[in-house]
């Protein structure tokens, strides 16, 4: 532990220097005998000061835990010198908050063990490190204050709540491998699909009887083969526009949480792409490590502010799969993603775009000018997500405080009609 | 400071001014949570003190001591009035055990203030050894105030 002196010893000091030299120059012994308590506090005080060692341990009761909800935390600390007074203070990043008190106060004898408990409140998603500890212990007469930092961090991994979806979009083109979405195309499966004629081959099972009964002649069910899907999503981290503790960068995460869980309980398989300063992706897969994945990936999304044009190109082949559906989260602020998704587009992809928009995040100005300033930059962004629309290319506007399942929606009707538009 | 204005012996304004002048400067001190305010108001009552004892009578003064301790609690009480406030420490254990320690420091001081007082009344004539004692003293206490400033 680092010693230092704390102002009541320098003031001791001088106090008793003070009266000793006053003392002499006075030639009266009661000065002296007044200065003489303060000398000895000094002299017993720093007698008996001794730096305080102390250990301690960390625990947390999860290493992962959801938004919102709690996450026990122990600290244990244990004095091999006497410590009467010791102050203890747990740093908790932005982001956890504790109802404890942040400082709290403690003596140990020598042996002896405290145990803290810290009930902290996983206010915000991310990736933290948690269990920097400052001790400060004071000696017996104040007179020294004793300092150390003990890094006992664990890892604490808080995942954004997101919400709860019925229905997602789906991509107009199906997978090889199984899954719960039924495709254009007609095989074994359970879906219905149509009726044909019986040829010859066709399993009895297939017969329907009741059409055949009609009929007169043999009609069997057709049926979709159960596939998956490959969806890719891709944020936009170029840029956001941030109001206090929320940030457009914080709905997409939690909105991409959100898609990643429902489409991999759908069987599908799912990729990322976080597009910005520092380029981050995962390649599709499916299954619960690849959740993980998603999610672990999610926390790192950050923003890096980055002047270096950046398109498509940089992007790994493998990160975009064929037929794979391409769901853009981005508040539209950078010219960068804006055009990478439009150069995907051309490139072919099955792409949809939610907007994260911003518009909730900015205050518009109290001068005439600011006020015209802000109605063009609404007017600049109409006209952005009609030139998408023209491409085809179905964007949605998702506020705050709207779900997101009114957004997606929104999309699925537009990709309904475009469907149609296009046979 | 009122104890030292019932025995002013003629010199209460004087010394009134004095102890008048170390009050504000304490409540000063306390407000604004200044150490350096402290411990000039600490030292204008010991000042009192040595006015008192520089207009007064050559007798040795038998309230010292009772004075010293009473300077000494005044210290400790105000040092403890301006430390940061921590929620914990107004648990009965802590306050008790703190008041404990103050009052012996307190008593302590008040015997080795009255020693002092006897030391200086023996009838012991000066010499080489006394200088020399005093100058270790004297080095003693330049040797904690450098210390002190060393460790800021």
């Amino acid at each position: 532990m680092s010693r230092s002196a704390t102002p009541k010893l320098g003031a001791y000091a001088a106090l008793a220097a003070a009266g000793l030299l006053a003392a002499l120059v006075l030639g009266r012994p009661e000065l002296a005998a007044l200065a003489a308590p303060f000398a000895l506090a000094l002299v017993v005080g720093l007698s008996l000061a001794e730096t305080p060692r102390v250990r301690g341990i960390f625990e947390l009761g999860t290493e992962r835990q959801v938004e919102g909800e709690p996450v026990e935390a122990w600290l244990e600390l244990e004095a091999e010198t006497p410590v009467p007074r010791l102050e203890v203070l747990v740093d908790l990043p932005d982001g956890l908050e504790s109802e404890a008190p942040s400082l709290q106060v403690l003596g140990l004898a020598p042996g002896e063990r405290a145990e803290l408990e810290l009930p902290l409140h996983c206010a915000h998603w991310g990736a933290y490190r948690v269990g920097r500890v400052f001790l400060r212990a004071h000696d017996r007469f104040g007179l020294l204050v004793f300092e150390e930092t003990l890094d006992l961090r664990r890892p604490l991994k808080v995942y954004p709540r997101g919400e709860a979806l019925r229905r997602v979009l789906r991509p107009f083109e199906t997978q090889v491998f199984a899954g719960n979405q039924p495709p254009r195309s007609r095989g074994e499966g359970i879906e219905f699909a149509d009726l044909r004629p019986f040829v010859p081959g066709d399993r009895v099972r297939r017969v329907n009887w009741r059409a055949t009964a009609r009929r007169g002649e043999p009609w069997v069910n057709e049926t979709h083969p159960e596939r998956n899907t490959d969806v890719v999503i891709f944020l936009d981290t170029f840029a956001e526009a941030r109001d206090g503790g929320t940030s457009t960068l914080d709905l997409a995460v939690e909105a991409a949480g959100s898609l990643a869980g429902h489409y991999i309980r759908e069987k599908d398989r799912v990729g990322l792409v976080a597009f910005g300063g520092v380029l981050n992706w995962l390649t599709v897969s499916t299954g619960v490590v690849q959740l993980y994945r998603v999610l672990d990936s999610l926390l790192d999304a950050e923003i890096f502010l980055s002047y270096a044009w950046k398109d498509i190109d940089i992007l790994p082949v493998r990160t975009l799969p064929p037929h794979a559906l391409v769901l853009a989260l981005t508040p539209l602020l950078d010219e960068r993603s804006v055009r990478a998704l439009v150069d995907l587009r051309a490139r072919g992809f099955d792409l949809a775009v939610v907007e994260i928009s911003p518009v909730p995040f900015v205050e518009p100005g109290k001068g005439e000018l600011d006020d015209l300033a802000y109605r063009l930059w609404l007017l600049r962004r109409d006209a952005l997500r009609s030139s998408y629309l023209q491409l085809g290319v179905p964007v949605v506007e998702w506020r705050r405080d709207a779900p997101l399942q009114a957004a997606l929606e929104e999309v699925r009707t537009f990709r309904r009609h475009a469907r149609v538009t296009r046979a | 400071m009122a104890g030292t204005l019932l025995r002013g012996g003629g010199h209460e304004p004087l010394l009134l001014v004095v102890g008048g002048l170390a009050l504000p400067v304490l409540l000063g001190g306390l407000v604004l949570r200044w150490s350096a305010a402290l411990a000039v108001g600490v030292a204008l009552l010991g000042a009192q003190q040595a006015v008192r004892l520089a207009l007064g009578p050559d007798s040795p003064d038998s309230w010292t001591p009772l004075s010293a301790g009473a300077l000494l609690l005044t210290a400790e009480l105000v040092w403890w009035s301006v430390e940061p406030r921590v929620p914990a420490w107004s648990q009965p254990w802590q306050a008790t055990r703190r008041v404990g320690t103050v009052l012996l420091a307190c008593a302590g001081g008040s015997m080795v203030s009255a020693v002092v007082l006897v030391a200086a009344g023996v009838p012991i004539s000066g010499g080489f050894g006394l200088e020399l004692a005093g100058v270790a003293a004297a080095t003693g206490a330049l040797g904690v105030v450098a210390w002190v400033a060393r460790s800021h």
